[in-house]
């Protein structure tokens, strides 16, 4: 592989460019026309403008690869990467694309199928509808044997979004319509599926990496029950407070999964643990936003990993994973006060440093916040040896952060760091909108 | 100044290691910077158009620019060795076919949204183009 095409852009861009740099990849950036003055298109080989504000059109995406003599296709994360329909457009024109199969993309898209394909390889779903539940009637069935309270999901969903709670019967009506209607807007298919809501769950996920053959291997696991609304704002890795042979028993369950379905390229398995129990929720099929906790506590880069993968490489063996000390990573958005969106001009932009801290991000003095993408604008990833000293270091790096130009979501941040059951990691999915209310 | 004089300048920049040029001609001047990231094909900000004193800096002088619509490649005519669309000086319709812009094998039409003479074909044969690309301008 000489040359990759970069489908994204922020940060998640310039981490893969970083990438393939030290690899000795050429990079080529294709640019909305809005986000001219990103960061990673200074040090891009080529760059192509290939739309005015939007990063999900596929051929150009493809005709820029094709025009500059790219090899490869790295999607990043959100827009088209969980996309099927683009992974096989990118193969079918000759280029590799550094993630999964388009089957296997289109399979886990469909939470349902997912669900199903894992629960036939052992892995027990959250208990709820083994199919889409397309009327009401359908819908009140199902809720009879399960029992409020309830989610309807999005079958194709991601990111948080078409999720509906219902704590009773009276809502469920509204809940049911008003998250296909969003599914469908969203996603383009109004498909939906409901399971029970577990009320006092911790989001655990494991990384795993597949070689496309029948081999793979696991990253550990993270913690990621701060959220608000759906949408993660700290990660941490590993997981906390349970025991190394429960986190290997999941991780191991995880590999034999993936290695069963020949898995290829990164993918994280997402699960939720309540009562000593740990329930599928779906599968992601491309690299995550979080991943530099992980990198953090095992010292690989993931993102090489996904080139090398892709370009042919062996895999790793389990053996050559090994986990050190802890690792947490707090979500810089552009946001206020109220959650709303913050675009504006950076006059200032100091970011910590120091033993154990690292950012990623696209922003820099005089970079102007565009308003048309998602608020995040920085990971701030702090690694320690025990989770005492990286809980001390994130309050540290976080108080030396100043940007200047936007507001940010850093007091929040500093709230939940240096609340005592975040501390204590006695925290749930339902800690964070608990305490803000 | 005329854009046939600018597009000369970009050749220039293009075949040399220059990292800027500006040329004056009394009044008017033209400065062309090149990117720290070497782009594939021009780009319209770098270029500094000679302008009427109330209109905005990046506008032609006069008439209409034509843009690309999507990425690819650019032919100027139908097909290898048959004659260009059209040729500098031609009078356009609305509606006529300029251009192909092919991508991933598709042969695109890309077609005038305005009427006039062709006044300058601002891109090469077979050059790869981006999204919003000037191609031609028509006064």
């Amino acid at each position: 592989m000489h040359k990759v095409l970069i489908a994204n852009r922020g940060e998640i861009a310039l981490r893969i460019q970083r990438s393939c740099r030290e690899l000795g990849i050429q990079t080529v950036a294709a640019y909305a026309a809005v986000d001219r003055d990103l960061l990673h298109l200074k040090f891009a080989d080529e760059i192509v403008c290939i739309s005015k504000n939007d990063y999900l059109c596929s051929e150009n995406l493809v005709a820029a690869a094709l025009t500059t003599g790219c090899d490869a296709v790295h999607p990043g994360y959100g827009f088209l990467s969980e996309n099927a329909e683009f992974c096989r457009l990118v193969e079918d024109n000759g280029l590799t694309y550094i993630g999964p199969t388009s089957e296997q993309i289109a399979e886990m898209g469909n939470k349902i199928l997912a669900r199903r394909a894992f629960r036939a390889l052992g892995i027990s779903p959250v208990p709820g509808s083994e199919e889409e539940i397309d009327n009401l009637n359908d819908a009140i069935n199902l809720v009879s044997q399960i029992g409020y309270p309830v989610v309807v999901k999005a079958a194709f969903g991601g990111g948080g979004r078409g999720i509906r709670i219902v704590d009773d019967e009276a809502m469920l009506a509204g809940a049911f319509s008003a998250a296909k209607a969003e599914a469908a807007a969203v996603f383009g298919d109004g498909a939906v599926y409901i399971e029970k809501f577990l009320d006092d769950a911790r989001h655990i996920e494991v990384q795993i990496f597949g070689d496309g053959k029948g081999a793979a291997i696991h990253f550990g696991t993270r913690e990621c029950s701060i959220q608000r609304r759906q949408q993660k704002v700290i990660e941490e890795a590993p997981a906390p407070n349970i025991s190394q042979s429960i986190l290997d028993a999941l991780c191991e369950q995880a590999v034999a999964a993936v290695a069963a379905i020949e898995y290829r390229n990164a993918g994280t398995l997402e699960f939720l643990y309540q009562d000593g129990e740990f329930y599928f929720v779906e599968m992601n099929t491309r690299i995550q936003v979080e991943h530099p906790v992980t990198e953090a506590i095992t010292g690989h880069d993931l993102l090489r990993l996904q080139i090398e993968t892709a370009d042919g490489n062996l895999l790793q063996t389990q053996n050559d994973i090994m986990f050190n000390g802890s690792a947490i990573e707090c979500r810089i958005n552009a946001e206020d006060d109220c959650y709303l969106p913050s675009p504006g001009v950076l006059s200032e932009v100091i970011f910590p440093g120091g033993a154990g801290v690292r950012v990623d991000s696209h922003l820099y003095a005089g970079y102007r916040v565009p308003h048309y993408f998602d608020s995040l604008v920085a990971k701030l990833i702090v690694w320690d040896r025990d989770r005492p000293g990286t809980l001390r270091k994130m309050q540290r790096a976080l108080d030396e952060m100043m940007i200047t130009g936007i507001e940010t979501n850093k007091r929040k941040l500093q709230k939940i760091v240096s609340h005592e059951k975040f501390q204590e990691g006695d925290v749930n999915t339902r800690f964070l909108d608990q305490l803000t209310g | 100044m005329d854009i046939r004089k600018v597009k000369k300048l970009v050749e220039l920049m293009e075949e040399s290691d220059l990292y800027e040029i500006e040329i004056k001609e009394g009044e008017d001047s033209v400065r062309i910077s090149r990117q720290l990231g070497v782009q594939t094909q021009v780009t319209p900000p770098t270029v500094v158009l000679p302008i009427e004193p109330e209109k905005a800096a990046v506008t032609p002088s006069r008439g209409q620019i034509v843009n690309a619509p999507m990425v690819g490649t650019f032919y100027r005519a139908p097909s290898p060795g048959s004659p260009s669309f059209f040729e500098v000086g031609d009078r356009i319709k609305v509606g006529d076919i300029l251009c192909i812009i092919e991508s991933m094998k598709m042969m695109n039409q890309v077609k005038s949204e305005y009427a006039g003479t062709l006044e300058a074909v601002l891109v090469s044969n077979e050059q790869a183009v981006e999204f919003d690309q000037p191609l031609f301008t028509i006064v």
